[in-house]
């Protein structure tokens, strides 16, 4: 009769049976998978903390409460402790890293003679891990650090406050170091990370540590060795990696993995998965003509547009670029000149839509008398592409999602020098993206050779059209940042790196809610909203042992 | 002496009585009445003939000179010695100590509903039954209030065989009686299962001797009258443009509505809404004026048919029935269609010392699989701007400046032909044997199967912005059951005095389930008899699965009466489930309970008399829970490919590493629970205090029951530490919970002359108060998770803002504390730990959904051959979270949504004593935060039945034992608090409407 009570479970199995070296193949597959694991509370791509949270775009959507919680982050003011998407950010990273901790575990265990690949799959498995502190860290500043070695019956009692902010730092960056010292230079497979990604990777950890803060937040100074170690490890890159001829192809699944692209997400459909494995971080941000539908999120502000003007010397405007609106539905883009790279980033009605036949139109925009007229670009392709996936009632594609790619590395590069106070050396860098940008221009024409908008962009010529000091390179250097990273995810945190995200945000919220009225109580307060809050459910599932963020306790 | 004869029949029904006893008093001389109630005996003139019947009232009648006697026999309604089934055993009403409440299904038996539990709404003191309107029939029966965090479901036995599927699945014309264990002095001899109480069903049987045909038959309509009181087109612009004008903000910067107003005295006017020739870029679409509503919505109609045949011999007898019941729901194109069949038998052997006998049911449902929760909620937020059909006939659907959510008549058209087919066998066959006199031995062996298959076609459709090219079929099938093995000994022992009743007996029971489904894209035709997987010719997908469980029981009970004065019952049953680990495999649930039968006492007959029942009980025991995952004590690693990604994460563990874009791609295992090897049962510790009383000649009677109820080791799944990772997730004893509560039953029937009447009212109440929570869950129950908490009070709290009034003035709004996008006409929240800012720390709690008190009232009267019912229900003072006030009163919040007409009563200058604050485009006051603005109070008192029947006398010769003819209506009158603001407070969610039904049917018996 002991036996009737004892049911074996159906279909399932027992951590024990997958250390062989087939599944631990596997184990390190099932770790990649959730690089791409998105919804709209947590996205791989942080277009809503990243994007939305910076001077870059609007949430957009249906209303202000279409999605409540990134409205809360996009005014701050009204960002709560218990909004739930930052509980589910700070959930799944952990899901995402414990998934690579899981595979480390039974990788440290097993021979090298049984599984030869076993360092190589340890350094991609701390590439991955490495990843996902990397935006732990950015996003909450301090948060529990957890490796393979640590038993599970100890996590509860593993602090927030064990490192401080730049031992954290160096807790992500060991990672890096580790796989960019055991990673071969090239893989077979595009979708693992090569010894350059972690590299790169590695730069843009050390680069973010450089900027050293205080516990209000506050910049307290720049550390020259990081600076120059990110210039030394950006320089590996030259030569493996270049960038793409025209600036498009990085948004195009016809070029994904291309010479521009260091380590990308890699999305997929037709692949025996209900819908695909389709990139589900942006299936909120098509527009809503019936060849898409759903659901209008993430639209670029009226202050980005009007960033992409140029003067007569085709640079950008750094001072008066806000002074006069380039209002949709008016003959403004061609009466203003622009950086070409604005066609690449922002759907304008009367304008082609992602250099397709489809003309994006009014008719294409969810809440404009709320959110205006303008859509994002980078994320979307085309109703006829190829990658193109319909997910009723929402919609993305097959296209990749660059993690790291090679015009960030040239921008990293250059901020380093500037920093280190060898802004010469970084002028080519800038250049070399001014240069790309101005030949960018294929995909924007229409068969009588007329272009979208009136393009007009030069490079830094010291001396002919600028004065190459360092104040001045950085201002370029920050402008050329965001032109070239607009709407994706990068712009808020940079702000937070340079330490000028509140003065840079409460001016935008100041000009940019006579335009946007749900902007009207829009306050960043500066120490606090840095950073979000550690979660209220995880203070209380850590009873308290978890230390909160500067200004939310 | 001559010869006297007469039927019998009941009162009230007319129905006739066969089997009742006919003697005459002082003497050995009898007989019963036959199958059509008629009698007849040899009788002087002065002899008094005694009708007797179990369950009926007797009477005495003196023959005098009469040949002919009718009698009507009025039922008993303190039914006394009416046998109670209380599980693997029986007993007489008075006997019992614990609380059990006798389900009167006379009272149900035509209600047009294929569930019985719904016509019991209110009628058992202590049972919560809620229900929508939906065809298929489902309810939730809640027993003495939330008694776990988990599932709550009652267990319930049916002919023995447990159960936890609801009643729907069975045909209601077949129950013969039905009992509820509510107190677990009763409930115990369940244990493992019986935390939640336990619903006791027996099936009909053929009576020895008689035959008997009976057929009912019923026809009901029912219509939708719960409809939210929405915009239309002209209104729905009207209230833009005054957001728009609230907001300062150009209202013609839309994407629709264009609008000729103008500034009259510092007072915006709006002359016209100027709508364009088309709604959407592409000229398909003309403004419409759609009432959604109307348009999903029908009066439908309900059919039910059952006959059942009955034969009783001295050998064997047979209870035969066939049902259908077809209900065609009030939303267009929603049904269920139920066959049901049984068959009921039994064979004497030996001299009636073994019988042998099986149950047998089988149940066919076909269930038109309509999206009914979008189509209701769709029906509510679609613009009546949008036409059902384009101009070219394609479907209308949302244009610009709209929210993404489908035509609702476009969901039902294109579902209707999806159908899921349910079929469940369930019996048993058993055998009981009288070893020596008073000892049985019994054995039964049941099945329980059932397998549900559905096959759907989704169709490709364009309808406005919303459009998906692609088909696909999606075919499904489970199939699962248990088989039970039941063996008990019972023995009675009477020494005089001392009565005994012994029970010892053992129980098995094994689970297993499988299921699969498959689905294909890319089909030609978009017709279902085309609509199967051969035909698809792209993304073929599959899965499937298993689970089983088993338990494993032995139990025992002693029931002890001394002169019917005192009475005594123990009872212990010991559990061991598949569930748990080899720690913890079994669980021991004792009980006991006593009764004193104070009316059988000397004293209380010769100096009360009124009294004629008196009973007080007290009843202590322990029931258990193990409603949890089958592996719940392993950690397991599940093979998932992927996972639909639409509505939330891909948990799965393929990914594209060698960036073909396209194929079958490498994949892993995941992490899905971590075991706990310590689980336990969950238990439930019940003391329940009661009293019976009947005065008069049981002309009034009632119960009282108080009982307080603590659950401990409550099985929960923790939420748990982000850090843990994948897989976090398990089960674990964790919480307390305590109710208590008290139930009181009344009822006063009256016969005078002839007419007849009974009331019945029920009161019943229960408080739930969570008594522990480990720390680190708090916050996944209302409250802030720190110093607000659940702990001390009800799990069903409603926790948030207190709002306050609206802005009347820039004064108001400079004075109050800092709140993020105050303003005039907007709602100010209170500052509760007063430190001049509105932030998290000014949440509270702000209700609670458990009502103070249900009450149910019935009224039967007869008089000659009509009979009349009433049955009002009610609960009052639960408090209700309306979340249809975020689309009546807010514009802002859907913003492409249709709105309530509320809104057109919004604060304005111009009208300041509005308490809906002022529209507007933009919710910079973040006012859909959970706040008293959406507590409303929930009280309702409804007339769920009037019923006025017609019986035909006369037809004795015939054959026909019975004919009765009637007309019921449910649902008819709601009352309802003034302050709920949403039709029915009984539904405030978006289920399916509750209708009102009209019913006219016959009964018919010969």
């Amino acid at each position: 009769c002991d036996d009737f009570l004892n049911q074996k479970p159906q279909g399932f199995v027992s951590g024990d049976d997958l250390n062989t070296p087939e599944n631990l193949e596997k184990m390190v597959i099932s770790a990649y998978a959730l690089l791409g694991s998105d919804h709209w509370p947590f996205v791989a791509a942080l277009w809503p903390q990243g994007s939305v949270r910076s001077d870059d775009a609007y949430k957009g959507g249906d209303g202000p409460n279409d999605q409540a919680e990134m409205h809360a982050y996009e005014v701050f003011a009204l960002n709560r402790i218990d909004n739930p998407h930052i509980d589910v950010t700070w959930f799944r990273l952990y899901v995402n890293i414990s998934r690579a901790n899981d595979a480390l575990r039974r990788l440290n265990e097993v021979e090298e003679a049984t599984f030869e690949q076993k360092t190589i799959r340890q350094a991609e498995m701390r590439f991955l891990r490495g990843h996902f502190y990397f935006n732990l860290k950015i996003l909450f500043k301090y948060m529990p650090y957890i490796d393979e070695t640590i038993p599970k019956d100890q996590y509860n009692t593993i602090s927030n406050d064990v490192y401080s902010n730049d031992e954290l730092w160096s807790r992500v960056a060991d990672d890096f170091r580790f796989a960019a010292e055991n990673l071969p230079d090239e893989q077979s497979e595009p979708g693992r990370a090569n010894k350059y990604a972690a590299k790169a990777y590695l730069a843009k950890t050390l680069l973010f540590q450089a900027y050293q803060q205080n516990e209000q937040n506050q910049v307290t100074g720049i550390d020259q060795a990081k600076l120059e170690e990110v210039v030394a490890l950006c320089s590996e890159l030259e030569g493996v990696y270049s960038l793409h001829e025209d600036f498009a192809q990085n948004f195009l699944e016809e070029s994904e993995n291309g010479t521009e692209s260091i380590f990308a997400i890699q999305y997929s459909k037709d692949d025996a998965t209900p819908l695909g494995r389709i990139d589900w971080s942006h299936k909120l941000n098509y527009p809503m003509n019936p060849e898409f539908g759903c659901c209008g999120f993430h639209a670029p502000s009226q202050n980005l547009v009007n960033a992409f003007k140029t003067d007569a010397n085709g640079l950008p405007l750094f001072d008066t670029f806000n002074d006069e609106d380039v209002r949709a539905g008016t003959d403004d883009f061609q009466t203003f000149t622009f950086d070409p790279r604005l066609d690449h980033t922002v759907a304008i009605p009367g304008h082609p839509y992602k250099y397709s036949r489809y003309t994006f139109a009014n008719a294409w925009v969810r809440s404009p008398q709320i959110y205006g007229y303008y859509m994002s670009l980078k994320e979307t392709v085309s109703p006829d592409d190829a990658s193109f996936q319909k997910a009723p009632p929402f919609m993305s594609s097959a296209k990749n999602w660059d993690i790291l790619r090679y015009d960030e590395v040239l921008l990293w590069r250059a901020e380093a020098l500037i920093e280190l106070g060898r802004q010469d050396e970084a002028l080519p860098f800038i250049n070399a993206l001014r240069k790309r940008a101005a030949e960018s221009t294929a995909l924007l024409e229409y068969d009588d050779n007329t272009t979208f908008s009136n393009y007009h962009i030069d490079e830094y010529k010291p001396g002919l059209n600028c004065n190459w000091t360092k104040d001045f390179a950085r201002e370029a250097l920050r402008w050329e940042s965001r032109l070239e990273l607009a709407m994706e995810e990068d712009r808020f945190f940079y702000l937070v790196r340079w330490g000028i995200a509140a003065e840079t945000l409460n001016t935008y919220f100041d000009t940019e809610e006579e335009k946007a009225s749900f902007l009207k109580d829009a306050v960043f307060t500066a120490g606090r909203d840095e950073y979000l809050p550690v979660p209220l459910a995880q203070m209380n599932l850590s009873r308290n042992l978890y230390k909160q963020n500067n200004g939310w306790q | 002496q001559a010869m006297v004869t007469g039927r019998v029949t009941e009162a009230g029904s007319g129905q006739a009585l066969p089997g009742v006893n006919v003697s005459i008093q002082g003497t050995t001389s009898g007989t019963v009445t036959d199958a059509d109630g008629t009698f007849a005996i040899a009788a002087a003139a002065d002899n008094v003939l005694l009708f007797s019947f179990i369950g009926y009232k007797t009477i005495t009648e003196k023959v005098g000179d009469r040949s002919t006697i009718d009698i009507e026999l009025p039922a008993d309604v303190s039914q006394l010695d009416e046998i109670v089934v209380t599980g693997y055993s029986t007993q007489e009403k008075k006997d019992l100590t614990g609380a059990v409440s006798v389900v009167k299904m006379t009272e149900i038996k035509d209600m047009p509903t294929a569930n019985p539990m719904r016509a019991l709404q209110g009628r058992v003191p202590g049972v919560t039954v809620t229900a929508d309107g939906s065809p298929g029939g489902g309810a939730t029966v809640r027993i003495r209030g939330i008694g776990t965090l988990g599932n709550n479901d009652p267990l319930y036995i049916i002919d023995g065989m447990p159960t936890k599927n609801g009643l729907e699945q069975i045909n209601p014309a077949d129950i013969e009686s039905m009992q509820v264990l509510k107190d677990a002095s009763a409930a115990t001899i369940y244990g493992s299962r019986a935390a939640n109480g336990v619903i006791i069903i027996t099936t009909k049987k053929a009576k020895a001797g008689f035959s008997k045909v009976t057929f009912n038959s019923s026809l009901s309509t029912q219509r939708y009258t719960t409809q939210l009181d929405m915009l239309n087109t002209q209104e729905r612009a009207r209230v833009y443009w005054q957001s728009a004008v609230n907001d300062g903000v150009d209202p013609s910067n839309h994407q629709i509505y264009d609008f000729d107003w103008e500034m009259v005295d510092g007072v915006p006017v709006l002359n016209q809404v100027i709508l364009p020739e088309f709604i959407d870029a592409q000229q398909t679409m003309r403004p419409a004026d759609t009432d959604w509503y109307k348009e999903i919505a029908r009066t439908s109609l309900i059919q039910s048919y059952d006959i059942s045949i009955a034969n009783g011999g001295d050998k064997s007898s047979t209870f035969f029935s066939l049902s259908y019941f077809d209900n065609k729901g009030i939303i267009k194109e929603s049904q269920s269609k139920r066959y049901t069949a049984r068959l009921n038998s039994e064979y004497n052997f030996f001299n009636k010392k073994l019988k042998v006998g099986e149950n047998l049911m089988a149940t066919h449902f076909v269930n038109t699989l309509i999206p009914i929760n979008d189509v209701m909620y769709t029906a509510l937020v679609q613009q009546t701007l949008v036409p059902v059909h384009t101009v070219t006939g394609g479907w209308g659907g949302p244009a610009p400046g709209m929210n993404d959510r489908h035509n609702p008549v476009r969901l039902i058209d294109d579902n209707k032909q999806n159908k899921g087919y349910f079929v469940r066998l369930m019996g048993n066959a058993y055998a009981d044997l009288e070893v020596i006199r008073n000892l049985h031995l019994r054995t039964s062996f049941g099945i329980d199967y059932q397998t549900n298959y559905e096959r759907t076609l989704r169709k490709s459709y364009v309808s406005g912005f919303l459009s998906d090219p692609s088909n696909q079929v999606n075919t499904k099938q489970d199939v699962g059951g248990n088989w039970v093995w039941q063996n008990s000994l019972t023995y009675d022992l009477d020494l005089s005095r001392n009565t005994f009743n012994f029970l010892l007996g053992s129980e098995m029971i094994r689970y297993v389930g499988q299921d699969f489904w498959a689905s294909r894209r890319g089909y030609a035709l978009e017709e279902i008899d085309y609509a199967y997987l051969n035909p698809g010719s792209s993304n073929k997908d599959n899965g499937g699965g298993g689970s089983s469980n088993a338990l494993l029981s032995q139990f025992a009970k002693v029931n002890y009466s001394y002169d019917d004065r005192y009475l005594a019952s123990v009872t212990v049953r010991r559990d061991g489930s598949s569930r748990f680990g080899s720690d913890n495999q079994y669980g021991i649930f004792p009980a006991f309970s006593l009764g004193w039968r104070l009316s059988e006492e000397q004293f209380i007959k010769e100096s009360i008399p009124v009294v004629s029942n008196l009973k007080l009980r007290y009843g202590w025991g322990k029931t258990g829970n193990q409603e949890i995952a089958n592996n719940a004590t392993n950690t397991l690693y599940e093979s998932v490919y992927a996972t639909d990604g639409v509505w939330n994460f891909d948990r799965g563990t393929a990914y594209d590493i060698g960036g073909a874009g396209t194929g079958q791609l490498p994949a892993g295992f995941a992490l899905i629970q971590q075991g706990n090897s310590g689980l336990k049962w969950e238990t439930s510790i019940q003391s329940n205090y009661g009293v019976d009383f009947g005065f008069l000649d049981e002309k009034i009677a009632g119960s009282v029951d108080y009982f307080v109820k603590k659950t401990s080791d409550i099985l929960i799944e923790p939420a748990y530490l982000a850090v843990i990772g994948e897989g976090g997730k398990r089960w674990a004893n964790g919480a307390s919970m305590e109710n208590k509560g008290i139930e009181v039953l009344l009822s006063y029937s009256e016969t005078i002359n002839d007419l007849s009447f009974t009331i019945t009212g029920n009161i019943s109440t229960y408080r739930n108060k969570i008594t522990k929570l480990p720390d680190e869950i708090l916050g996944s129950y209302p409250g802030n998770g720190t110093d607000k908490t659940i702990l001390g009070r009800s799990v069903n709290s409603i926790f948030g803002y207190v709002a306050d009034g609206i802005f009347q003035s820039q004064a108001e709004v400079e004075a109050h504390a800092a709140q993020v996008g105050k303003g005039i006409g907007r709602i100010r929240y209170k500052d509760l730990d007063d430190n001049d800012e509105i932030n998290d720390r000014d949440r509270d709690y702000i209700g609670v959904k458990d009502p103070k008190f249900s009450y149910g009232l019935n009224a039967s009267v007869t008089y000659k051959n009509f009979d009349l019912n009433f049955f009002w229900q009610g609960v009052k003072g639960n408090d209700v979270e309306n979340s249809y006030k975020t689309l009546t009163d807010f514009p802002t919040l859907w913003a492409g949504s249709n709105w309530g007409r509320r809104s057109l009563d919004a604060w304005t200058p111009q009208n300041p004593n509005s308490t809906i604050p002022a529209v507007t485009l933009v919710d910079s006051n973040n006012e859909g935060r959970a706040s008293t603005y959406f507590v409303e109070k929930g009280s309702y008192l409804k007339l769920r039945n009037v019923q006025l029947g017609y019986t035909v006398k006369g037809l004795a010769g015939s054959g026909v034992q019975n004919l009765r003819f009637y007309v019921q209506a449910n649902n008819l009158v709601t009352i309802k608090s003034r302050s709920y603001t949403a039709p029915d407070p009984e539904n405030p969610g978006n289920a399916y409407p509750i209708p009102v039904i009209y019913t006219g049917g016959l009964n018919l018996s010969f």
